[in-house]
C-alpha cells in the first residue's frame, strides 16, 4: 500500500485518519452530504445508545456490585445487547473508514469522484441485497445469535441456586464449570454415559427413519403399482399430526400393563409382553421405533420427489444390460437420492441429536437408573433440562450445552463440507 | 412367463408392505380418535372403539364457560397465519438476495445460521424471556411471532434459495435489459415461478407454531393468550388427574385442519422440496 | 496493518472507558428497599396491595379481599397464576424488574429455594396468631428457624375406596392385604398406590421409622439422612411385597403410572387407592360412589406418615409495605377467610377451630384429610430436597420391579443423594 503512494498525494491515508471522527474524511474528500450523514449517524448513535452502552459494558464486566440492587442476569443480558449494538455500530464505523479511504485512493489515482446522483444509484444497486436481507438478519441476531452469546457467557459464571439474584450476585469463574464436569465423579460418569446413548440414539433413530422412508418411497414409486396418490396420502399422515400429540399416544400404548402393545399386539403375534417403561434398553428400542414412525414421512416425501426426477431411460438402459433390481438400486437410485438429499439428511441427524420432545414426553427420560443424575434414556439435551429444572445448575447446564454444541457444529461442518465438495466435483 | 410371475410376487409383496405400514400409521391415530369419544378421563380406560361413545369432551371444549379452547384455537390460528405471512415475505426476500446478488457474507452466511441453529437453547430460554420483558413483548403474540419467524428463516431460506437457483438467470437479466427495476423483477418474474417452494415455505411456517409449546409457555402468561398446544399441554402435564380424553379431543381438532392442509399442498410439496434440496 | 492495529487499540480504549464508568449512584441506596417496618406504630397505608393467587381459587379470595378493603381501606388487586411453578418463575423475573406483587401463594416445599434466592421475606406475627394453626403446618412455613408465611391449606394422600366394591375402609393394612389378595384378579385390583414415587412411599417408610432429613429443633439437618435406616428397609420390603405378589401391576410404575391408576379406579375396576384430595373431582365426574378414610395402620401398628403439602401465603421480598402485606396475610388466613375457603374451594385450611367445626367434622372426605394430616409430616422444605426425589424414585423402581434388594437400592440412593447435595449445594 505504502509503495503505491510514493511521490503522489496521500489522500487515502489522510481521509481514513480523519474519518476516525466519522464524516471528517468524507468532508476532506469534499463529499459533504455523505459526510454529514456519517456525522449525524455517529452523533445520534452516541446520544441514543450512550447510556445503554455505558451501563451495558459496566454490567458485563462486573455482573453487578451490590446484591439485591444489581441483578446479575439482567445486567448480563443488557451487556449482550450493548455488545450487539456496538458491533453493529462498529460495522457502520468500519464502512465509514473504508469509504473515506477508498475515495481518497481514487483521488490519489486522479479519478473523478462520484456525484451525489451517482452515489444514490450506487447505493440503490449495491445496497439492494442488504436492504432485502436486513429485516431477516436483524431478527436472526436477536432470535439466534443473542441466545447463543448468552449461553456462552453463562457457561463461565457460577450461576446456580446459591448464586441467584436478587439475593446474591453471579460472578465470572472462568472455566471452572468445565473443570467440574470432568473432575467431579458424579458429573463425569454421567456425562460419558449420556453421551454414549446420545450417539447411539442419533444414529439409530435417524438411520432407521431414513431407511424406512427411502424404502417405502422406492416401493411406492414402482411404475406398475396402483393407487399411488392414496398410498402417499396415508404414508404422509404421521407428519401432519403434531409430534407432541403422537408421542403422548405412544406413551400410553407402551404402558406395560394396560397399553395396547403389551395387551393386544404382542400376544396376537405370539410374543411375550415386554418391560417397555421400566427397562432402559426396551425403552430405548421403543423410542427408536417411535422416532421412525414420526420421522419417516418427511424422508418419504423428499425421496419420492427425487425418484420422480430420475429419468426412466437410466433404468431401461440398466435393464438392457441385465442389471438386477439390487444393482439398479445400489448403482443408480441410492447414489442419486443421497446426492440430492444429503444436506437435509444431515439436518435430520442433528435434529435427533437434540430431539428433546420425544425423550421427555415419552417416559421423561426414564426409567430411573441408580447412581447418576441422568436417567436411562436421557440424551444430553434432556439431561441439561433436568439439571436446570431440578438442581438449578444453570452455569453447568450452559457449559454442557457448549460442549454439546461444539460436537454438533464440528460434525455438521465436516459433513456439509463433504457434501459440498462432493457436489462440485460430480455435478457442477 | 417367469417375468410375469416375478412381477406378481413383487407387486404382492409391495402391497403387503404398504398394508402393514398403513396399519402401523393408522393404529395410533385411530387410538386417539377413539379416546376422544370415550367417557372417563384417562388413557388406560379408553378403548379404540368405545362401547358407549360420547361427544362430552368435544362439548366441553366448545363450552366457553368451562374451557378456553376456542380462544386458544383463535390465538393459534392468528399466530400461525401471521407467522406464515412474515416468514414467507422475509424468506422470499432473503433467498432472492442469496440467489441473485453478491454481497458480503453471501458465501457462508446461510450455512453459518443453519449450523448456529443446531445449538440447543434451553439454557437461553431465560435470556429470551428477559429480552421480551425488556422490550415489552412479554405476554404478547407479537413477541412470540417474531421468535417463530426468526427461527424459521435459515432452513426455509436454504430450501428456497436452492429452488430459485434452478430458475434461469437469463430471465431476470433480459428483464433488466428491458429496464425493469429490482422489485419488479422480483415480484413479476421470479416469484410467480417460485410458487411451489412458496407453498412449501408457507406450509412449514404455518405448522411450526402449532408444534411448539416450550417457547409459547415461557413467553405467554395469561390464559386468554395461550396457544392451543400450551393449553392442551396443561391438560396432560399434570402428574395427577390429567385429562387425557379431553386432550385427545383437542388434538383431533388440531390434526384435522393440518392434515387437510398437507393433503392440499402435497403436489407442491414433492416438487418444491426436492428442487430446493437438490441444488443446495 | 497499521490501520488494523490502531483500530484495535481504539476499540480497546473505548471499551476500557466504558467499563470504567458504570452507574453513578449514591452510597446507601442499597438499604432503601429493605426498610422493614417492625412492630410498633402503624406505617402509612399504601394505596393498594397486589396478590397472586392459585388458578381457579379466586372464589375464596374475593370475599376475604372485600372484607380487608372494608376494614383497612386499602385496595387489593389480584391475579391468578398456576401455583405449581408459574408463581415462582414469574416472581423471579417480575420481582427484580419492578412489578412484583406484595403477597403470593406458594407450596411450602418451595420455601427453602425462594428464600435462598431472596424472593420472599421473613414475617413477624403474634404468637396468638400462630396458635390458631396446627403445629405441623406452621413448622412447614419455617426455614432455618425463621417464619416465612402463614398456612392457607393442607393436603395429604388419604384412603379412597369404591363403595360398590368395598363396604367400609379397613382398619389395618393387614386387613387390606388380605382383601386385596382375594379381590385382585385380571384387571381388577383390591388396592393400588404409586409406591414407586417417594411422595407416596414416604408414608409407608416413614411409618416404619425412616426420615429424609433429621429434624433438629425446627431445622432440618441435611447431613443426617434416614432413608436407608432399618425402618426404611422394612418399609421398602413391605412395598416390594405388594408388587412381588402381583397385587400392584407393573403398569402403574413410572411416569404414566398415575394416569393408569386413576383410569382404572374411575372405571370401577379398583376397590381402593391411596391418593390425594385432588383426585376427588374426576372420581365424581366418572360417577363413582367413593368413600374417604384415613389410611389404615401399618403392620407394626403405626399410622402411615404421609407427606403433607402446605400451601401458604407469603410476603414477597420486593414489597414496600411489609407491615400491611403481613396484615393482609394474617387476614387471608384468619378463621373466617379459612371457612370461606373451605366452603368455596374444598381446600382444607389447617386452622384448629375450623377442623373441629361441624362443616369439616361432618364432611367425610374433609375429615379424613384432616385426620390423616395429623399423622402426616410436612415435606422437607430445604432446597436439598430437590436432590432426593430422583434417586429415591430410581431406588423404589428397582425395588418395585425386584431388580434389587431394598437395602442395596436404598444404600445406593442415599449415596447418590449425598454426593449430589455435596456438589450442587456446596455453601
Amino acid at each position: 500500500m505504502e509503495a503505491e503512494k510514493v511521490g503522489t498525494t496521500k489522500h487515502a491515508k489522510t481521509a481514513a485518519l480523519l474519518s476516525i471522527v466519522p464524516g471528517l474524511g468524507q468532508f476532506y474528500n469534499r463529499q459533504f452530504l455523505k459526510g454529514i450523514i456519517f456525522l449525524v449517524l455517529a452523533a445520534s448513535f452516541g446520544i441514543v445508545f450512550g447510556d445503554i452502552l455505558n451501563m451495558g459494558f459496566w454490567g458485563l464486566f462486573t455482573l453487578g456490585e451490590i446484591p439485591k440492587v444489581d441483578h446479575s442476569i439482567f445486567l448480563l443480558i443488557d451487556g449482550i445487547i450493548a455488545l450487539i449494538v456496538t458491533v453493529l455500530g462498529l460495522g457502520v464505523y468500519a464502512f465509514n473508514l473504508y469509504d473515506a479511504h477508498s475515495n481518497g485512493k481514487k483521488r490519489d489515482l486522479g479519478l473523478k469522484l462520484n456525484s451525489v446522483r451517482e452515489q444514490y444509484h450506487n447505493l440503490i444497486d449495491g445496497g439492494f441485497p442488504y436492504l432485502m436481507i436486513s429485516p431477516g438478519f436483524l431478527l436472526l441476531i436477536f432470535v439466534v445469535i443473542f441466545p447463543i452469546i448468552f449461553v456462552i457467557l453463562l457457561a463461565f459464571t457460577n450461576y446456580d441456586l446459591y448464586h441467584s439474584p436478587p439475593a446474591k450476585l453471579v460472578d465470572w469463574i472462568g472455566i471452572q464449570n468445565f473443570i467440574d464436569i470432568f473432575k467431579i465423579d458424579i458429573w463425569r460418569n454421567t456425562f460419558f454415559k449420556v453421551l454414549g446413548w446420545t450417539i447411539v440414539w442419533t444414529f439409530g433413530a435417524t438411520t432407521f427413519q431414513i431407511a424406512l422412508g427411502m424404502f417405502l418411497a422406492i416401493v411406492v414409486n414402482q411404475k406398475d403399482l396402483k393407487g399411488k396418490a392414496i398410498i402417499r396420502t396415508i404414508l404422509i399422515l404421521p407428519w401432519a399430526v403434531p409430534a407432541f400429540v403422537s408421542i403422548m399416544i405412544f406413551s400410553g400404548m407402551f404402558n406395560e400393563t394396560f397399553g395396547a402393545i403389551n395387551k393386544m399386539i404382542l400376544p396376537a403375534l405370539g410374543l411375550d409382553p415386554q418391560p417397555w417403561m421400566t427397562e432402559a434398553n426396551w425403552t430405548r428400542l421403543a423410542l427408536i421405533l417411535i422416532q421412525g414412525w414420526l420421522g419417516f414421512p418427511f424422508i418419504f416425501a423428499m425421496v419420492t420427489g427425487v425418484l420422480q426426477s430420475i429419468p426412466e431411460d437410466l433404468y431401461e438402459a440398466a435393464t438392457v444390460d441385465g442389471a438386477s433390481i439390487w444393482q439398479k438400486f445400489s448403482k443408480i437410485t441410492l447414489p442419486l437420492v443421497l446426492f440430492a438429499t444429503a444436506p437435509i439428511m444431515i439436518t435430520q441427524y442433528t435434529f435427533n441429536f437434540n430431539n428433546f420432545n420425544v425423550i421427555f414426553l415419552f417416559n421423561n427420560g426414564g426409567p430411573a437408573v441408580p447412581g447418576q443424575t441422568a436417567w436411562g434414556t436421557d440424551i444430553l439435551i434432556s439431561w441439561i433440562y433436568r439439571l436446570t429444572m431440578t438442581s438449578a445448575q444453570y452455569g453447568k447446564a450452559a457449559a454442557i450445552t457448549m460442549i454439546l454444541s461444539f460436537i454438533i457444529i464440528a460434525v455438521a461442518l465436516w459433513q456439509f463440507r463433504r457434501t459440498k465438495s462432493f457436489q462440485e466435483e460430480d455435478m457442477m | 412367463m417367469s417375468m410375469k410371475k416375478n412381477k406378481i410376487i413383487r407387486l404382492t409383496l409391495s402391497y403387503l408392505v404398504i398394508a402393514v405400514m398403513a396399519v402401523i400409521v393408522f393404529y395410533p391415530l385411530l387410538w386417539i380418535i377413539g379416546s376422544s369419544f370415550n367417557p372417563g378421563n384417562s388413557l388406560s380406560g379408553s378403548t379404540m372403539f368405545p362401547e358407549n361413545p360420547t361427544l362430552a369432551h368435544y362439548k366441553h371444549l366448545f363450552d366457553a364457560d368451562k374451557s378456553d379452547y376456542i380462544i386458544w384455537y383463535k390465538n393459534s390460528l392468528k399466530i400461525s397465519i401471521i407467522t406464515m405471512v412474515l416468514t414467507v415475505a422475509s424468506v422470499a426476500l432473503t433467498a432472492y438476495s442469496f440467489s441473485r446478488y453478491r454481497f458480503v457474507g453471501r458465501k457462508n452466511g446461510l450455512i453459518t445460521f443453519l449450523i448456529l441453529q443446531m445449538i440447543p437453547n434451553f439454557a437461553a430460554l431465560i435470556a429470551i424471556f428477559v429480552l421480551a420483558n425488556r422490550t415489552g413483548l412479554i405476554d404478547t403474540h407479537l413477541g412470540l411471532i417474531l421468535v417463530y419467524v426468526g427461527g424459521q428463516i435459515p432452513m426455509n431460506t436454504y430450501l428456497m434459495k436452492g429452488y430459485l437457483d434452478t430458475i434461469p438467470k437469463e430471465l431476470d437479466e433480459s428483464a433488466k435489459m428491458d429496464g425493469a427495476g429490482h422489485l419488479r423483477i422480483f415480484f413479476q418474474i421470479v416469484m410467480p415461478l417460485a410458487k411451489p417452494i412458496l407453498a412449501v415455505v408457507a406450509l412449514f411456517s404455518f405448522i411450526a407454531p402449532f408444534g411448539d409449546f416450550i417457547l409459547a409457555r415461557i413467553l405467554l402468561r395469561s390464559e386468554d393468550k395461550f396457544t392451543l398446544l400450551v393449553g392442551l399441554y396443561e391438560l396432560v402435564a399434570k402428574q395427577f388427574g390429567n385429562e387425557f380424553t379431553k386432550f385427545a379431543a383437542g388434538s383431533v381438532l388440531i390434526a384435522i385442519p393440518i392434515a387437510a392442509l398437507f393433503l392440499v399442498f402435497q403436489r407442491y410439496f414433492v416438487s418444491g422440496l426436492t428442487a430446493g434440496g437438490t441444488k443446495g | 496493518m497499521k490501520k488494523a492495529l490502531s483500530l484495535f487499540m481504539m476499540i480497546m480504549l473505548v471499551l476500557g472507558v466504558l467499563a470504567a464508568c458504570g452507574p453513578n449512584r449514591e452510597e446507601g441506596t442499597s438499604t432503601e428497599n429493605e426498610g422493614g417496618n417492625t412492630a410498633g406504630e402503624e406505617p402509612a397505608k399504601p394505596e393498594k396491595l397486589v396478590v397472586w393467587e392459585d388458578t381457579d381459587k379466586e372464589v375464596a379470595l374475593e370475599p376475604a379481599i372485600e372484607a380487608f378493603e372494608k376494614e383497612y381501606g386499602i385496595k387489593v388487586e389480584y391475579k391468578t397464576l398456576g401455583m405449581a411453578d408459574k408463581i415462582r418463575d414469574q416472581l423471579r423475573l417480575d420481582g427484580p424488574a419492578g412489578n412484583a406483587p406484595d403477597v403470593v401463594t406458594l407450596p411450602h416445599d418451595q420455601i427453602g429455594q425462594v428464600v435462598v434466592e431472596g424472593l420472599i421475606s421473613e414475617i413477624e406475627v403474634d404468637q396468638e396468631v400462630l396458635d390458631t394453626f396446627t403445629e405441623s403446618s406452621i413448622s412447614a412455613q419455617m426455614y432455618d428457624g425463621k417464619l416465612y408465611g402463614l398456612p392457607k391449606a393442607t393436603e395429604t394422600p388419604v384412603f379412597i375406596y369404591n363403595k360398590a366394591l368395598m363396604e367400609k375402609a379397613p382398619e389395618t393394612f393387614d386387613e387390606l392385604y388380605a382383601f386385596s389378595k382375594d379381590f385382585t384378579k385380571g384387571d381388577n385390583y383390591g388396592f393400588l398406590a404409586l409406591w414407586d414415587n417417594y411422595y407416596f412411599a414416604h408414608g409407608i417408610m416413614g411409618g416404619n421409622g425412616a426420615y429424609v432429613f433429621k429434624d433438629e429443633n425446627g431445622a432440618l439437618n441435611r447431613d443426617d439422612i434416614g432413608l436407608n435406616n432399618e425402618g426404611a428397609e422394612t418399609g421398602a420390603a413391605y412395598i416390594q411385597q405388594w408388587y412381588k405378589e402381583g397385587l400392584f401391576p407393573k403398569g402403574i410404575i413410572g411416569e404414566s403410572g398415575g394416569s393408569a391408576m386413576d383410569g382404572l379406579f374411575n372405571e370401577g375396576k379398583v376397590a381402593s387407592v391411596m391418593n390425594g384430595p385432588w383426585a376427588f373431582q374426576a372420581m365424581k365426574d366418572a360417577g363413582i360412589d367413593y368413600g374417604v378414610a384415613p389410611l389404615p395402620t401399618l403392620p407394626n401398628g403405626e399410622n402411615v406418615k404421609t407427606f403433607m403439602g402446605v400451601k401458604g401465603w407469603h410476603v414477597t421480598a420486593f414489597t414496600e409495605n411489609q407491615y400491611w402485606a403481613t396484615k393482609l396475610v394474617e387476614f387471608l388466613t384468619n378463621e373466617e377467610s379459612a371457612k370461606t375457603r373451605f366452603e368455596t374451594t374444598g381446600e382444607i385450611p389447617p386452622v384448629k377451630t375450623l377442623i373441629e367445626d361441624p362443616i369439616i367434622a361432618d364432611n367425610e372426605a374433609a375429615k379424613a384429610v384432616a385426620v390423616q394430616s395429623s399423622y402426616a409430616i410436612p415435606m422437607p422444605n430445604i432446597p436439598e430436597m430437590a436432590e432426593v426425589w430422583s434417586p429415591m424414585a430410581s431406588a423404589l423402581q428397582q425395588i418395585a420391579t425386584q431388580k434389587s434388594e431394598p437395602k442395596a437400592a436404598l444404600d445406593s440412593a442415599v449415596d447418590t443423594i449425598k454426593k449430589q447435595i455435596e456438589t450442587n449445594h456446596a455453601k
